[in-house]
């Protein structure tokens, strides 16, 4: 193996050159040492323009079917790869796999897959908690994760009939006696990040819900049209 | 869901221009999302972005499958279809935003510099190969490529 810098170490490894030993040399360093891993991102950061040059490939048909197989598969298996200092999914991963049961079969896979997409960008330590949020039926049709700070992800796993004139307004009740306080529009129909000042931190069981109001949200900003989903929060086990 | 979709055709295209064959890049895609699920937990926000993150594990997993293909079917370098990958390459370069870094300091290397780098970011070839392709010394390309990777990231720091 040649001498090489740590840089240089880098370069190769993300830009695909280095071998599966020099990887795995620089995960364990990169682990270990947060300055490195922030470097990594770095180069990785600075390559990530040549990825979106790439076709937009339609995937072929029945591929969510056959990845929801395979993490149905995955999901009773022990992580036995996983270092000892991260938190255990295994709990969390057995959730969703009943909210995925429990979905429409069709879109079961995107369901779980944003789900897991949505939690990537979130690191898990930080969220303080997280209510599923049911329809009259009881089905689940958002997930809401709250951080301390009360940054708020809506992750919706249906995709909601909202008149054009109307929108989805998601609301909380910080203290359980008190009135309902809007964590903000979902103006686009589609799940997103709310930032709200001024609250105090998520607690168990704290109500969460998602009604349809007017265009620019509740006009006597309360609750006033349909609920779409709601539910009560839970503590993660991490 | 669009979402998901979007990313996942995008990341079906990077195993493509990987793997060349569709069987394959669909299972780098769905190995890629099963690693994803399983490792959600290790994604620390801090240390780089989320597409960041997908797209490397992606990426590994190619490089991964395709250098346990090589070892387990002796495809000669001549099977491959040296004109399509070129062609792959060209479309890479000339879909990268003109107005990004990448773009603007891989066009201060010369030619021989950049499609080097360009086919082992892109094609994931190897030293060798690329040294095959380029028909060059592969001391030449290592070097080449070492003190290519050295000025693109001077430039873009």
């Amino acid at each position: 193996m040649t001498k090489r810098s740590l840089p240089e170490l880098i370069d190769d490894v993300v830009v695909g050159l280095a071998s599966e030993e020099d990887i795995a040399r620089l995960e364990t360093l990169a682990a270990e040492n947060p300055d490195i891993a922030f470097a990594i991102a770095r180069a990785r950061q600075r390559f990530l323009a040549l990825d979106e040059t790439a076709d937009e490939l339609p995937l072929p048909e029945g591929f969510w079917e056959r990845l929801n197989a395979k993490l149905d598969d995955r999901t009773e298996v022990p992580n036995d790869d996983t270092p000892g200092n991260v938190v255990d999914m295994a709990a969390m991963r057995g959730k969703l796999r009943r909210w995925r049961l429990s979905a429409l079969s069709s879109i079961a896979a995107s369901v779980a897959l944003v789900a897991v997409l949505g939690w990537s960008t979130l690191s898990r330590q930080d969220v303080a908690v997280i209510a599923v949020l049911l329809n009259d039926q009881g089905e689940a049709v958002a997930l809401v994760e709250a951080m301390e700070d009360n940054t708020t992800r809506v992750t919706l796993l249906e995709q909601a009939e909202v008149p054009s004139e109307m929108v989805m307004q998601v609301w909380t009740k910080p203290e359980d006696t008190g009135p309902p306080v809007s964590l903000g529009l979902l103006e686009s129909g589609t799940s997103r990040t709310l930032t709200v000042d001024g609250l105090p931190t998520p607690h168990l069981l704290q109500l969460y819900e998602i009604t349809t109001e007017p265009a620019g949200g509740s006009p006597t900003n309360l609750p006033t049209g349909p609920i779409l989903g709601k539910g009560l929060a839970k503590v993660p086990v991490i | 869901m669009r979402l998901m979709q979007i990313e996942g055709s995008r990341m079906l295209g990077v195993a493509t221009r990987f793997m060349r064959r569709a069987d394959l890049s669909e299972d780098a895609v769905q190995e890629t999302f099963v690693m994803i699920w399983r490792r959600a937990g290790q994604f620390d926000p801090s240390r780089g972005t989320a597409k960041g993150w997908i797209y490397t594990i992606l990426r590994n997993r190619c490089l991964t499958m395709l250098r346990q293909e090589q070892r387990d079917i002796a495809t000669a370098p001549e099977v491959i279809d040296q004109s399509l990958d070129d062609h792959v390459l060209q479309t890479a370069w000339d879909r990268l935003d003109t107005a990004s870094d990448l773009r603007k300091c891989l066009e201060a290397l010369d030619e021989g510099t950049r499609h080097a780098i360009l086919s082992s970011y892109v094609l994931g070839l190897s030293h060798g190969e690329i040294a095959g392709r380029m028909s060059a010394p592969l001391g030449s390309v290592k070097s080449w490529l070492r003190r290519g990777l050295s000025k693109l990231r001077e430039c873009m720091s």
